[in-house]
């Protein structure tokens, strides 16, 4: 009787795993075997048919010379957009999370609380005072109207602060003043380097967020030739006869060509993952055991 | 001229708990000094008031003649080795012993080669190129020593650097941080709550208790001639025998408990300010070494001994000697915030219980649980104490 319930549970917790797996898997599977169909066979083939290399070249080739290779381009926004928003964001966050951490000031934990409240704030909330204050001082078109924003990031400064605050013990940063640092030395040689997870960590979040974010750029950038991966795609997709049969006659774009540029926009995400990933990790434990 | 003097240092912190009042102390060159008293005493405090780690509220630092208050602690000219050791984690034995070189601007070659001298004193050159992570306890305990020894600073501060090393490791480095200080001869202060590392350690010892010093000299001075019923009780393991008594009338008979000792007149002549204790209290401190089963060959007359009664509750062999906790029906006295490991007892005030004491005694020595033994002591090794200042009376 017990060895029967405990095949029954096993089974059922296999069937429950098993149904969600194939809910998200089919279409990322889906995705990866679209180009190398054509549009034809994506309706009317078995989803997992395979298709054949000379259908992905020619997909790959419409689709990056299409409009003077405007998907490299948008490829080229997101990066620039999205690191150069990075590098101010870890150039802000990382100190002033040590600061917070371990130096007293007047309004200290004021700032704490502010840094909080503008986490959990939704980023969307600000576009619209974002974009009146872009257009004030005449940067609204211009890249740095999309990076200066991207660069606010206080969920780097909140990690780096419980980062700080838990697994760097003051003894050490005593240790180093009496060894001869002043405050910059502190932070340059000791604090800094201790750091390298967490910088791996913000860099990471902020990547997924500044290369996904679609309604900042949206709004801020009125030109195509600016346009970051996904606002280009959104206009692509609205442009396709596949999705809009009405006005989209004449653009060669298909499914497969979709699915590449979906493709290509994803990349990015998985490569940063990859490298980011041990770093990643031990990020994430920082803190739960103590040296 | 002392490479540290402290002269009346307070701290007081902003919540206006006042950690250390008053504190003087002169280290003299190459002596090693020793704080010792329960946690919260003030000790760490005072030792990173000198480090530079924490403001002085008010008194007078001076290294070397020279006024510190508001000096850096990077150009103090001090090394400090912390209890938790403070190695940096991303640095190897090797960097982290140059690194206050480094910060000199000393140059690579001699950095190596003060680096090397360092690991070879402390036997740590094979582990040269390991991070911190991957050294024991008691190597990174060395590596912690060897990143003070290699500036030749004026002078080491160490808070408790043996407390995170288990028994026998602690034991070792007793005795081998001991020969460091006196091998380079540099002004030493030590801190710790461990009343064995004061004795055998230090130079001198200065007793702390809730912000003040209560007593400093040489251990053996501060073990015979304790001043008061803290640092009586607080020196010494196991812990003085601290009993409440009365005197009778021209102080020649001790009433302990129900018990009649009768003085001989030589502790009145010894101690003659006894007489104003007659027909008063007074608490009477009996080292646990100093008592012997009656009967016991010690080489001295019995008619120079006296005697009293207790039971034994417990007998602890220790191979070398042999443990034997008594109780009287007199009370036991305890000084406040005796025991190290007790922060709360500071503010508990005596307590005062069923008379417990210990006696430390031969190994040939027959005593069982249960028995009802006389013990002997010699009245010259009699400590008094005034029960309400907690004073010790020394003539």
């Amino acid at each position: 009787m017990r060895l029967f319930n405990r095949i029954w549970s096993r089974t059922a917790s296999y069937i429950i795993l098993l149904a969600f797996t194939a809910f998200f898997v089919v279409p990322v599977i889906w995705l990866l075997f679209a180009p190398f169909k054509t549009d034809h066979n994506l309706v009317f083939q078995n989803p997992f048919a395979l298709g054949s290399l000379g259908n992905l070249f020619h997909a790959a080739h419409v689709m990056f010379t299409f409009e003077d290779y405007a998907l490299l381009n948008w490829l080229k926004n997101s990066a620039i957009y999205s690191f150069g928003g990075i590098v101010i964001a870890l150039i802000c966050s990382i100190p002033a999370g040590y600061g917070l951490a371990h130096t007293q000031f007047i309004g200290r934990r004021t700032l704490l609380g502010v840094t909080l409240f503008v986490m959990i704030m939704p980023a969307t909330a600000l576009v619209l005072p974002l974009f009146l204050e872009a257009n004030a001082v005449h940067a609204v078109g211009t890249p740095l109207a999309v990076i200066l924003p991207f660069s606010f990031f206080p969920f780097g400064v909140y990690l780096a602060y419980i980062f700080y605050s838990s697994s760097v013990p003051k003894d050490l940063l005593a240790a180093a003043r009496i060894d001869g640092c002043n405050e910059w030395d502190v932070f340059r040689r000791i604090a800094l380097p201790l750091a390298r997870p967490i910088i791996a960590l913000v860099t990471f979040f902020a990547f997924v967020a500044n290369w996904n974010n679609f309604f900042l750029p949206f709004v801020m950038l009125p030109n195509s030739t600016n346009y970051p991966l996904p606002i280009g795609l959104q206009d692509l997709l609205s442009a396709t006869p596949a999705f809009n049969p009405g006005q989209g006659g004449q653009v060669p774009i298909y499914r497969p060509e979709l699915a590449i540029a979906t493709i290509v926009a994803m990349a990015p995400v998985m490569i940063v993952f990859l490298f980011a990933q041990r770093s990643l990790v031990s990020g994430l434990l920082a803190g739960a055991t103590k040296e | 001229m002392a490479p540290v003097s402290l002269e009346k240092l307070t701290k007081v912190y902003p919540n206006g708990f006042e950690a250390v009042h008053e504190f003087n102390l002169e280290v003299a060159d190459g002596e090693f000094m020793i704080l010792v008293g329960p946690s919260g005493c003030g000790k760490t405090t005072a030792m990173r008031m000198v480090a530079g780690l924490e403001e002085i509220t008010s008194g007078v630092l001076r290294i070397n003649g020279e006024v510190m208050n508001d000096v850096s602690p990077r150009d103090r000219d001090i090394a400090m080795v912390f209890q938790n050791y403070a190695l940096y984690p991303h640095m190897t034995v090797g960097e982290n012993i140059g690194f206050a070189l480094k910060m000199k601007h000393t140059p690579k070659a001699e950095i190596e080669k003060k680096v090397r001298e360092t690991t070879e004193i402390l036997g740590l050159t094979e582990w040269i190129d390991r991070k911190p992570g991957q050294l024991s306890g008691g190597q990174r305990q060395r590596v912690a020593m060897g990143r003070a020894i290699v500036r030749e600073p004026k002078v080491f501060l160490m808070d408790e650097p043996l407390s995170n090393l288990d028994a026998k490791l602690r034991v070792q480095m007793r005795a081998e941080v001991a020969r460091i200080q006196r091998r380079l001869g540099v002004a030493t202060i030590y801190v710790t709550h461990d009343q064995v590392e004061a004795m055998t350690m230090g130079d001198r010892v200065a007793v702390m208790r809730a912000g003040l010093v209560l007593q400093c000299d040489k251990p053996q001075t501060i073990y015979d001639h304790p001043l008061n019923l803290f640092v009586a009780g607080f020196m010494g393991s196991p812990s003085m025998n601290l009993f409440e008594a009365r005197l009778s009338e021209g102080s020649t008979t001790l009433f302990l408990g129900t018990q009649r000792i009768v003085l001989p007149p030589t502790v009145l002549t010894a101690k003659p300010s006894l007489a104003q204790f007659a027909n008063r209290d007074v608490v009477v401190g009996i080292r646990p070494e100093s008592l012997a089963v009656a009967g016991t060959a010690t080489g001295e007359r019995p008619e120079d001994l006296i005697f009293f009664e207790g039971d034994v509750d417990l007998v602890e062999a220790l191979g070398s000697e042999i443990l034997v906790h008594f109780s009287t029906d007199a009370l036991r006295v305890e000084a406040e915030g005796m025991y190290s490991d007790d922060a709360e007892g500071l503010n508990a005030g005596s307590i005062t219980q069923r008379g417990e004491g210990v006696a430390r005694v031969s190994p040939e020595t027959q005593v069982v649980i249960g028995e009802h033994v006389r013990l002997q002591v010699n009245p010259k090794r009699l400590f008094f104490f005034d029960p309400t200042s907690g004073l010790a009376l020394t003539e």
